[in-house]
């Protein structure tokens, strides 16, 4: 258990946690990934643009969305560095921005696999 | 039980929404806070709401303070979702109306919880709503007949009279009372009595308008104020609420009984400026002339003679 525990939190979504927040209903976690697929490339294209033309407000409201959604998917270290972004947003600290948001493109590439990994071993 | 999520984040709210359905709340899940103010508005509106903090349009605290600017309708329970966790977050969610927080990503059980509150405080609101509205209605309604007791038909008279003459209007006052009905009573009992009673309160409501007045102003005694009614139809209109009552028997469990009222009847045009008490005096004494004159009619009170209108005998 300890040993599940522990690995579960090395990984990018902590599964058992969020299959336990939807009462194990599989259909359920499968129709969530497919919203994450639809709706995650256009809020990350626009934190992008947002960061590229230094609109702190903009970077703000779409990292609060984003770190809402991948906290919804208990993917909770992408959650963390939407907030950092959030966060300098908020404060309007742009010098920030650009590292922090290449933190978090790999940390949400490492979702995006593993949520694809999951679709595909519960198809199977 | 009706709920509303508001949530612009679509994968929070799916899982709410599926969630919710499975606690078998019947929910409506909307995007932004304007949609769900909308909601809550509705005549028939969810009781019960869980708001995200951040949303377009208007936020959770908005929707919150905007729904408690309703005092007059239902009290909802709000739950507001944040991932705001500081204290200050807190306080004010809780200063804008909202009841609870839970804070995101959410916990099942204890979302699951936190609305079971949510239910028990809105089933307590109810019942003392309806215990309010019981009480209230035992102190302006008479436990017989449930008419409005006669402290209240006599402030509707008082309160009728100022609004007609502010509007230069006209409101006729009728004063009934059954006659020989301690004959009633020492012949066939107080529950005969009574049923007579709760019976000619039926037709006296049946024989006036939805907006229009009546109370039981003694024992046998009724006042009827008639609101927006000209002193040219006055006495028609008391002369049908006498029919109404003569016209045919009253079914008691001692049988049928003939009962017939006389009535006193009265428009404020003639009486300008009068108070309430000698308007009261001036229709008694047209009643008392109508049982005077032979019971089961109507006398019309005019300031300088008494007119007295012929009416049919009793059966």
């Amino acid at each position: 258990m300890t040993q599940q525990t522990d690995r579960s939190s090395l990984l990018a979504v902590n599964l058992p946690e969020l299959l336990a927040r939807v009462d194990n209903d599989i259909d359920l976690v499968r129709e969530l990934i497919g919203i994450f697929q639809d709706e995650f490339p256009l809020l990350l294209r626009l934190l992008q643009e947002s960061v590229a033309c230094e609109d702190a407000k903009r970077v703000e409201t779409t990292s609060h969305g984003l770190r809402g959604m991948f906290s919804s998917l208990s993917a909770m270290p992408a959650a963390a560095l939407a907030g950092r972004l959030e966060e300098l947003g908020r404060e309007g600290k742009t010098s920030g921005l650009a590292g922090a948001l290449l933190l978090f493109e790999h940390e949400a590439a490492n979702v995006r696999s593993e949520l694809n990994a999951y679709l595909a071993e519960a198809n199977s | 039980m009706k709920i509303v999520i508001a949530d612009d984040e679509a994968i929070s709210r799916r899982s709410l929404e599926k969630t919710l359905a499975r606690e078998g709340y019947e929910v409506i899940a909307v995007d932004n806070g304007r949609s769900a103010l909308q909601q809550l508005s509705l005549p028939d509106g969810p009781r019960l709401a869980l708001l995200d903090w951040m949303m377009p349009e208007l936020n959770g605290p908005e929707v919150c303070a905007a729904v408690r600017g309703q005092p007059d309708r239902p009290y909802v329970h709000i739950v507001l979702l944040t991932s705001k966790g500081s204290k200050e977050d807190v306080v004010a969610g809780l200063e804008s109306g909202a009841d609870d927080y839970l804070i995101k990503p959410w916990d099942p059980a204890e979302l699951a919880a936190r609305l079971q509150v949510g239910q028990r405080i809105l089933q307590l609101e109810d019942r003392l709503v309806e215990a309010r509205e019981t009480m209230r209605f035992k102190a302006t309604h008479d436990p017989l007949t449930s008419l409005f007791n006669r402290g209240v038909i006599v402030d509707l008279l008082a309160r009728e009279l100022s609004r007609t003459r502010r509007e230069n209007g006209c409101t006729v006052i009728m004063l009934g009372d059954l006659d020989h009905f301690k004959s009633v009573n020492d012949s066939c009992g107080h529950v005969v009595g009574d049923e007579v009673l709760r019976s000619v309160a039926r037709r006296l409501l049946s024989s006036v308008r939805s907006y229009d007045f009546v109370g039981r102003y003694g024992g046998e005694e009724f006042l009827i104020v008639l609101n927006n009614c000209e002193s040219a139809q006055a006495v028609a209109r008391a002369e049908a609420v006498r029919n109404g009552i003569a016209n045919r028997p009253i079914q008691t469990s001692r049988g049928p009984l003939p009962i017939t009222m006389s009535v006193g009847v009265l428009s404020s045009r003639d009486w300008d400026l009068r108070l309430v008490e000698e308007i009261l005096g001036e229709v008694d004494a047209a009643l008392y002339r109508a049982k005077a004159a032979g019971r089961n009619r109507v006398v019309f009170a005019k300031p300088t003679a008494v007119c007295n209108v012929p009416q049919p005998l009793a059966k």
